[in-house]
């Protein structure tokens, strides 16, 4: 087997130490660095380009849908797998669309991590559990060429897109500011852009849009 | 004499995390696993663990439900529940199950040792919402 360097993001130490143990068991796999929130994830992966980011799909701060997105541009050749804890139909399909290489459900990843990775370390898609081939070549087709612009489904950019999160986090515009590195009045100004976008009159109406719209959890 | 704790989780990966964790402690045995409440009280039964660390959402019989059944045996194992919420009724659903205590998820690896020495000294640990870090 050959090495693979990996980085691991997920919120919850007890679960990273689950799976550090797994990979590491692994002659030549490392786990170079982990992150607990997407922001993390998403910076340590372009500083420190492992092979393979195993990325949680509900963080704080930025979740791993928009941190994969993100880690699929600014580090192109990791490899995004990402670890949930459904698999409904339109989340699989949000996740192919991301760009993820792989996705593998929390309740079998003991069972199913290894070979993920092996998978993705060959250059293969590996997406476990209900997902059938259909799905994923209309996806992957549809994807190609395609990979920076914006999800085509949501009337929001990427910026907005995570301040919604923040929101929906209960920061206030100063501390989505300060999270972002912009000005408060810049914060402000996304806040009032997307709540007019999407017709919301009050923040916990912009939370219900988040979590419908996987954005934040419940 | 080793300390038997039982781990309870329906997710086998933070089982794992949970064993690592408690690594540390040198005198403290994993007497077994179980993946869903029906499982934790029928491997209490059997194994009689010091300490039940007991996820609270898992399939076939919740944790509470399984608190509540082993309360009820002649065992003397002490329940800390393991739950992703820190909600101000966690602490009461969890004693009136007739559990000692509860650790939130995002705290695990900090706060578990502290948890489980405090319920073997027959003690309890319901501060996990609190201001230490």
């Amino acid at each position: 087997m050959r090495p693979v360097q990996i980085l691991l993001a997920d919120d919850h130490e007890v679960v990273r130490k689950g799976l550090r143990a797994l990979l590491e068991a692994q002659p030549g796999w490392k786990v170079i660095a982990e992150a607990v929130d997407g922001r993390e994830a998403v910076e340590k992966s372009r500083e420190l380009r492992p092979d393979v980011a195993i990325v949680d799909i509900g963080m704080p701060c930025l979740n791993g849908l928009e941190a994969t997105r993100q880690i699929v541009k600014k580090a192109p050749r990791t490899r995004v797998l990402v670890l949930t804890m459904h698999d409904t139909n339109p989340l699989i399909q949000q996740v192919v669309k991301a760009g993820a290489r792989g996705y593998v459900l929390k309740s079998d990843v003991a069972s199913d991590l290894v070979s993920a990775v092996e998978a993705l370390c060959r250059d293969q898609t590996l997406f476990t559990s209900k997902v059938s081939q259909i799905i994923l070549d209309r996806y992957v087709g549809k994807a190609e060429g395609v990979e920076n612009s914006p999800d085509e489904d949501s009337p929001l950019t990427p910026r907005e897109r995570e301040v919604v999160q923040l929101l929906a986090e209960g920061k206030s515009s100063k501390e989505v500011a300060s999270v972002l590195r912009i000005s408060v009045k810049t914060a402000e100004t996304h806040r009032i852009n997307l709540m007019r976008k999407l017709d919301c009159h009050s923040v916990a109406e912009v939370v219900r849009y988040a979590v419908r719209n996987l954005i934040a959890e419940a | 004499m080793a300390v038997k704790i039982l781990i309870a989780d329906d997710h086998e990966i933070v089982r794992q995390g949970i064993r690592r964790v408690l690594e540390a402690k040198s005198d403290w045995e994993i007497c077994g696993e179980a993946a869903n409440g029906q499982e934790a009280v029928r491997m209490a039964q059997e194994l009689s663990p010091d300490v039940i660390i007991m996820d609270v959402t898992m399939p076939v019989m919740s944790g509470f439900e399984a608190a509540d059944e082993i309360s009820r045996l002649p065992l003397s194992s002490r329940v800390l529940f393991f739950t992703m919420h820190d909600s101000g009724s966690m602490a009461g659903s969890a004693r009136r199950s007739g559990a000692r205590g509860y650790v939130v998820k995002s705290r695990a690896a900090e706060d578990l040792i502290q948890a489980l020495e405090r319920l073997l000294t027959g003690g309890t640990f319901f501060e996990t919402n609190s201001f230490t870090h």
